[in-house]
């Protein structure tokens, strides 16, 4: 068994005084891609914010071995726990190279930068042909795809990636996924947020659904995928 | 590397400028040089960091009265006096800055317009500054020292905004500009990026403060803490170039002078006219001086039409 990345343990978060996260337990190993889902309001997001430390919680949240709940959000970032934002955030009015050295912003070692800058364009042919343009004026996809270099910019040790496929025809979600294959084989942990429960098993070793907050089954993506209850809830059959 | 060329050989053009001019250019060139320095200042937090603050004046205020208050009731030297009024412009800007840059955009915008009335008025209350009727400072009739001060404090200034630009510190602000929860998202601390930008302002601000201070002799909170100065600092950034280096300083000069020509041409109506010329400016160069220069050369006349068109004329 490879060893933990990431590891929550009755983790408990909300807004104001409304709890939305109730005693979620969940583990990340190095290597793996983990799916996380759920329908919408189950409290990913809400779990995903808590983890990069941009939402007070309670519990405990380890990042290899380190305790991350005292953390501001810049320090997370800084020890390899990186962030693929719902809506993707991209800098509109900045074309996509100067998106990409955004996410390299807290790099110190800038000699590697361009070999990073390789490995992003290989991954995506599209950034390179479009760096001078505006992240502004790319298709949905193209922006996905630059949010994803962006983050790699960052060289993440987790990659979190919320909602990937929102809004993109299935052709482009497919490459995405196969790209977080090819990620993954870099040595890049991933914990992947989807409510397209489909695309996420395809890709993933081991699911955890989640419901009203709490992880209501956890397990291999083949066994997942076989269970009655989540078939009949997500899959449709 | 040519900004840094056009900002050491301009300098040093200026430099000269006294010994072949009168001293009624003076009177203009300081007061040029020392709006320049606050447009400037105004360009790291409302260029940079794109916080569009009314706050400056109240930073200058603290500048010109920790000056004030330094030399005069307490007889220090001028360059002690100084890094009072900065010291306590910087610390308002801590103080001040870490509650009200939680805000955005329009909020914070009138968060800091009423700051410079209420320091203004608070000040006009404590007799150690001489509450409502002002303070006199020992008087110096030394214009060519006045104008070589402004213009060094501007050349640093200068040089502190060409560092920002090229800097990763920079990269953090323009990337909070754009957009401030992709730039948390990327680990910039927001926070802690603002609030350092708001003090840099706050220093510069305060230092210019001072000059004037120790240059024009005679100050009150209503001419210390005036609104309408840090209104011109913003119309001056926006016309030039906000987030540029040398935008801030074309269009301080330009507006400098051409408010000058005017009100000496029809003192009355020169106001108005001032008005027609911004007017005018954000119709036709709604990104600055700065970028019409990029933008002529690179697309021609074509740019200027495209600019009225996107404005619906």
């Amino acid at each position: 068994m490879n060893e933990t990345v990431l590891s929550i343990r009755k983790l408990t978060a909300g807004y104001g005084g409304a709890p939305v996260l109730f005693d979620v337990d969940l583990e990340v190993r190095a290597g793996e891609i983990v799916a996380l889902v759920g329908s919408n309001g189950a409290g990913k997001t809400t779990l995903l914010r808590a983890v990069s430390r941009v939402l007070r919680a309670e519990g405990g949240i380890a990042f290899n071995g380190e305790d991350i709940l005292p953390l501001p959000p810049e320090k997370v970032f800084s020890r390899g726990l990186v962030q693929v934002p719902e809506g993707r955030q991209l800098f509109g009015a900045m074309t996509v190279e100067e998106n990409l050295r955004m996410g390299a912003f807290r790099r110190t070692d800038k000699r590697t930068l361009k070999e990073s800058f390789e490995h992003v364009y290989g991954l995506f042919p599209i950034l390179e042909e479009r760096r001078r343009g505006l992240a502004g004026n790319l298709s949905g996809g193209e922006q996905q795809m630059c949010a994803m270099g962006r983050a790699l910019m960052a060289e993440p040790k987790l990659l979190l990636i919320d909602e990937m496929s929102l809004g993109l025809a299935p052709v482009i979600v497919d490459q995405l996924l196969d790209v977080l294959t090819d990620i993954r084989s870099r040595g890049v942990t991933v914990l992947l947020v989807e409510q397209d429960v489909f695309a996420a098993f395809s890709v993933a070793d081991r699911g955890y659904v989640m419901e009203t907050g709490r992880i209501t089954r956890e397990g291999p993506v083949s066994e997942l995928g076989d269970d009655p209850a989540v078939r009949e809830a997500y899959l449709g059959a | 590397m040519i900004r840094l060329a056009i900002i050491l050989v301009g300098a040093a053009i200026l430099a000269c400028l006294p010994f072949f001019t009168g001293a009624v250019f003076m009177q203009f060139a300081i007061n040029a040089l020392i709006l320049a320095v606050l447009t400037q200042s105004w360009n790291i937090i409302g260029g940079f960091t794109g916080y569009v603050s009314f706050g400056n004046s109240t930073f200058y205020g603290l500048g010109i009265y920790g000056t004030a208050v330094a030399m005069v009731k307490f007889s220090l030297p001028f360059a002690v006096g100084l890094g009072c009024g900065a010291v306590l412009a910087v610390l308002a800007a801590l103080l001040i800055g870490i509650p009200i840059l939680r805000l955005r955009g329009p909020y914070f915008a009138i968060a800091t317009l009423g700051l410079a009335a209420a320091t203004g008025a608070l000040v006009s209350t404590i007799d150690l500054a001489g509450a409502n009727t002002g303070l006199v400072l020992p008087l110096v009739r030394a214009d060519t020292m006045f104008y070589e001060l402004a213009l060094g404090l501007l050349l640093v200034c200068t040089l502190t905004v060409l560092w920002i630009a090229t800097s990763r510190f920079g990269a953090g602000l323009v990337a909070i500009r754009e957009d401030e929860d992709a730039a948390a998202t990327m680990g910039v601390n927001t926070t802690a990026y603002k609030v350092i930008a708001l003090m840099m302002s706050a220093f510069f601000t305060a230092i210019a403060g001072g000059i004037y201070a120790y240059w024009i002799s005679f100050i009150d909170p209503s001419s210390a803490f005036d609104p309408t100065l840090n209104v011109r600092m913003v119309i001056m950034a926006v016309f030039g170039g906000p987030g540029t280096v040398l935008g801030p300083l074309a269009g301080s000069f330009i507006l400098s002078a051409v408010y000058e020509v005017l009100s000496s041409w029809i003192s009355t109506a020169a106001a108005l006219l001032f008005g027609i010329v911004i007017v005018l400016a954000v119709i036709f160069t709604p990104r600055g001086i700065a970028d019409v220069l990029v933008g002529v050369r690179r697309h021609g006349w074509r740019y200027l039409t495209r600019n009225i068109r996107e404005n619906r004329l």
